[in-house]
């Protein structure tokens, strides 16, 4: 993500920021067995001032652990554009960085970059607790540093990001038994 | 002049105090639970955090309702007295303070509903039928308190307690206070309005970034008042230092209970209010009209 | 095979006269129906204690260009299992439903319709299960490449370098 400029304000925010992520208590696909480990006592993540959160209006971070299927990722897409900003996303594991061992499936996705914004992967299949608070630190001092601003990137291109999700998916809208 | 001072004085002190113990609650959890915890700043940089986003509105009947609830509250805090510290002398009558409190708690029901959201009326719905279990043993059991002192006014309930504590002259209707205070403050057992997997955070669900970082201030004032009237009322004459020394201890003690229990169902919060302490109440009441006090 | 078992199959040869039984274990037998007698012995069947449809699926026999309905049936009075199957026409894929009898099969054949692209008559609640706005082939028939459809509908990311190449040479299987 390109470097944005920030006013004083805006840098002192971002420090404060860093200490206090919330995240989005979503847990998509088999990644989410090490939410867990890394919440409760021996790696401890609330040290870091990060807790999860129940609602999407309140969130920070959103964590993608895992393969998304098409049916998925359109309630992704939602939940996405209904948190406030600044918002940040991360890619667990291997699935959302080129496929993983469902690259040949019908119904999954190959590559997260071409419909959300990424700042940040993690690579693994499972990763251990220790590979995800590292990358709590390293995401922490990319919000620092000012270069974590997927969410910009969003918004500037997101005629880009639309077409890659209607060629993808058809349509974004969700029609199911229970909508209707 | 002194007025002015005074209710800054009382309305700092509940914002630094009530946020700092908010941080130390959290670190005593996590040592119970064999972990470090948040350092003790950390509820202020949430606050900070969460009125930095760019949120979203859902009409005026929700920016409407937050503020009623935020000004009911900080109107609320002005009026109780912190140990010697009266920015209203002769005004803090208990039904004022009990009147404006519920200023506060419908405002934010107001507020919550003109959402939307189906899990805000669900939540809301479970947070005044629990206030109606509360309430009632908390009254009786005050009630039994300013019949015996023969005066309403909180700071005269307090001067009057020159031989020995309320606490210990009462022990009965100490106890049912602060039961019901467990139930006031939202804490284990009792926060069944805000649990957090169940209905997605209750009423909170759809506060975005500025609406979340007053709501926060909210429930850090509201808890001052709750502690702060059990406080003047049964635990003895104190000035304003004695007076933080034992917030913190009820607070300490308040968080101890809570970090061991689960939830209760709504049901079930109802039907233990109205058959242990209801009775424990109603005892105490009869022992004041009898004279059988220690 | 158990003895209650081989005596409902000894029955079961004067209903049917084309059967063919293959014993899969001691409590397992595997019946081969052609496909106009198949509602007669699920009914009977069900009607000597084999009430319960553990499942309801299809496999594609792409050379001999037929489906292979099998229905799995089992006793919780004496644990033995039933399979029964049929073939079917694989161009003009029709077979009964079985809703009257197990209320079940009503989502299993939903979805069979789905994957194989099987019409069932006498259930008329076609519609998708699992997959929303499919355009293409039933996806587990034989003729379905899921290889191709993936990298047409969800690209793939580029690399700069030839990244197998590099994993192999890595771990010992070239010498580079």
């Amino acid at each position: 993500m390109a470097n944005h400029e920030r006013n004083i304000w805006e840098k002192i925010a971002d420090q404060l920021r860093s200490k206090s992520l919330w995240m989005l208590h979503y847990c998509t696909g088999c990644g989410a067995i090490e939410l867990p480990p890394s919440m409760t006592s021996r790696f401890d993540m609330e040290r870091f001032g990060m807790g999860p959160m129940a609602t999407p209006r309140q969130a920070d971070i959103l964590f993608i652990t895992g393969y998304l299927s098409a049916k998925t990722l359109r309630r992704v897409i939602y939940t996405y554009e209904q948190m406030p900003e600044p918002k940040y996303v991360i890619g667990f594991g291997s699935c959302t960085l080129n496929g993983g061992i469902y690259y040949d499936s019908y119904a999954t996705i190959n590559r997260l970059d071409y419909y959300i914004p990424v700042d940040l992967y993690i690579a693994g299949c499972m990763p251990r607790p220790e590979a995800l608070l590292e990358a709590f630190n390293e995401l922490m001092k990319m919000i620092r540093k000012g270069e974590a601003n997927g969410w910009r990137d969003y918004k500037e291109n997101y005629d880009w990001y639309k077409s890659n999700q209607i060629r993808s998916l058809g349509e974004v809208l969700v029609h199911d038994e229970f909508h209707e | 002049m002194m007025t002015i001072i005074r209710v800054a004085a009382v309305l700092l002190t509940g914002f630094f105090v009530g946020l700092t113990l908010e941080g130390v609650s959290r670190k005593i959890i996590a040592r119970i639970q064999r972990r470090y915890g948040p350092p003790w700043y950390q509820n202020f940089i949430d606050v900070f955090k969460a009125l930095s986003k760019n949120g979203i509105t859902h009409g005026w009947i929700f920016d409407f309702g937050i503020l009623m609830a935020l000004g009911g509250v900080i109107a609320t805090l002005a009026f109780v007295p912190l140990g010697d510290l009266v920015a209203f002398p002769g005004l803090d009558n208990l039904f004022i303070i009990v009147y404006l409190f519920a200023v506060g708690a419908l405002g934010m029901a107001m507020g919550m509903v003109g959402s939307g959201n189906p899990n805000s009326s669900i939540g809301v719905a479970r947070a005044l039928t629990q206030m109606l279990g509360y309430e009632i043993p908390y009254m009786i059991s005050v009630s039994a308190v300013m019949y015996y002192y023969k005066t309403a006014s909180v700071s005269e309930l307090m001067l009057s307690q020159q031989d020995s504590w309320t606490l210990l002259k009462m022990p009965l209707g100490g106890i049912v206070a602060f039961i019901s205070l467990l139930g006031m403050l939202g804490k284990k057992p009792f926060d069944t309005p805000i649990a957090p997997a169940e209905i997605a955070s209750g009423p909170m669900v759809e506060l975005s970034a500025k609406y979340m970082g007053l709501l926060m201030l909210m429930h850090t004032f509201s808890i001052f008042v709750e502690i702060g009237l059990f406080v003047d009322i049964f635990l003895g004459i104190s000035n304003y230092w004695t007076f933080l020394i034992k917030f913190t201890v009820i607070w300490i003690l308040a968080t101890l209970i809570s970090s061991v229990l689960p939830r209760f169902r709504i049901e079930q919060v109802v039907k233990f209010y109205w058959k242990v302490p209801l009775g424990l109440a109603f005892l105490q009441a009869l022992f004041v009209l009898l004279g059988w006090v220690f | 095979m158990m003895s209650s078992m081989s005596e409902i199959v000894k029955n079961l040869k004067t209903l049917v006269k084309k059967l063919e039984i293959v014993e899969i274990d001691e409590r397992e037998v595997k019946i081969e129906v052609p496909c106009e007698k198949t509602l007669n012995v699920l009914s009977f069947l069900k009607g000597n204690g084999y009430s319960h449809l553990s499942i309801l699926t299809a496999v594609d026999w792409i050379e001999e260009n037929k489906f292979e309905i099998v229905y799995v049936l089992f006793s919780w009075e004496n644990g033995g299992k039933f399979v029964v199957s049929t073939k079917i026409d694989r161009k003009k894929a029709k077979f009964v439903s079985v809703m009257h009898l197990w209320p079940i099969a009503r989502f299993y054949e939903r979805e069979l319709h789905e994957f194989f692209g099987i019409q069932f008559e006498g259930n008329d609640d076609m519609r998708p299960l699992f997959l929303e706005n499919w355009d293409s082939l039933p996806p587990l028939r034989k003729d379905f490449d899921p290889l191709e459809y993936s990298k047409e509908k969800f690209p793939d990311r580029e690399y700069i370098k030839d990244v197998i190449y590099e994993a192999k040479v890595i771990r010992g299987d070239l010498n580079g």
